[in-house]
């Protein structure tokens, strides 16, 4: 019983071989075929399609999308596949210039989708989240800022800490102030 | 036991931050009762729209640091390819080798526990200055990067003021 159940070495190399031939016969067939019928049916690359796929994958160039929807037939879901998949899209041959649409037509068309996200300031400045409101004027006032040193002691540890925070941020504040003031200078 | 390992890098990475710090860089455990917390202020880069900006962020780190990453997010308004519209940080080396979503990092820029503290935050702030195009976090960010490059840099800096109270 257990005899006729297993297979034996030479039945696994038969059907290895025998899978190996019929992958390759599909792999090979498939390409000059893939290309005949996309040439076929070239002209109807829908617009739409690489518009739909150029938001998923903005990082990829619009004639190779173009030149793997044509290939596969305008199948999106095949070139979504594909690019997830990590194989990546094939350069396409010079021959091969599809209508591109003018550039400004498509970013007049994305600003006002761009522009609704924009506004919504979620997070506090960082002059109210330090408290620092009361050590913005007094520029005169501030020393050179401590040398950066580490203490035994852990609250002292913190304290310095959040000093050095406090000293960046202000720093910050009053450079952009004074380059403010500079440009006000400027052009008065 | 992996706790205190990890506390000790910690609290070790913490000091050599504080005595040596890099340029622009100013970083420590936001109380040390919770030495697995960090915010990080990073300045933005000379010559880019992120110049003159002081850019704070929420470092969190596992119990497992340094063999896991930690995780980075921005507690203020930015606008860049790389970082999530929540803040979070999307950068190779804060990646563990073996989860590589995209295919396209190599190994050597992962984390890894020779990395630090010191050198996320050095790598984020070079990335503030070279978005890296090939794995947008925020895709309308990278858009306007790529496309209307004075538009995005327009609002970087109008996002760098306010977040000066100016």
């Amino acid at each position: 019983m257990s005899d006729q159940g297993s297979i034996n070495i030479p039945q696994i190399f038969v059907i290895l071989l025998v899978g190996f031939l019929l992958y390759r016969w599909f792999f090979t067939s498939s390409d000059p075929a893939g290309i005949r019928q996309s040439r076929q049916n070239g002209a109807r690359l829908n617009p739409a399609q690489v518009e739909q796929l150029l938001q998923m994958f903005p990082q990829l160039d619009r004639r190779q999308l173009m030149w793997d929807l044509q290939r596969n037939g305008g199948s999106v879901a095949a070139t979504t596949e594909r690019v997830l998949g990590g194989r990546g899209l094939e350069v396409p041959p010079p021959s091969f210039q599809p209508q591109l649409p003018p550039l400004s037509s498509t970013s007049t068309g994305a600003r006002p989708g761009a522009a609704a996200v924009k506004p919504k300031p979620s997070h506090p400045d960082l002059i109210t989240r330090y408290n620092l409101s009361s050590k913005v004027g007094s520029s005169a006032s501030i020393e050179p800022s401590p040398k950066p040193a580490w203490s035994q002691n852990k609250n002292e540890r913190q304290q310095l800490l959040q000093r050095r925070r406090e000293e960046m941020i202000l720093a910050a504040r009053r450079k952009m102030e004074e380059r403010d003031r500079a440009g006000a200078g400027g052009t008065a | 036991m992996a706790t205190s390992v990890a506390s000790k890098r910690l609290f070790t990475e913490y000091r050599h931050l504080t005595n040596d710090p890099p340029q622009g860089i100013t970083a420590g455990p936001v109380t040390e009762d919770d030495i697995f917390i960090w915010e990080a202020l990073i300045e933005g880069p000379e010559g880019t729209p992120f110049e003159g900006g002081v850019f704070p962020a929420e470092l969190k780190f596992p119990k497992d640091y340094p063999l896991a990453p930690p995780t980075m997010k921005f507690t203020c308004d930015i606008w860049h390819p790389n970082v999530y519209p929540n803040g979070n940080v999307c950068i190779s080396i804060l990646h563990a080798p073996g989860d590589d979503p995209n295919h396209y990092e190599h190994a050597s820029e992962r984390w890894s526990p020779i990395q630090s503290v010191e050198k996320i935050l050095i790598s984020v702030m070079s990335m503030l200055a070279e978005p890296n195009d090939e794995s947008p976090a925020n895709i309308d960010a990278a858009k306007m990067w790529r496309e209307r490059r004075g538009e995005y840099e327009r609002r970087v800096r109008e996002n760098v003021r306010r977040g000066l109270g100016l």
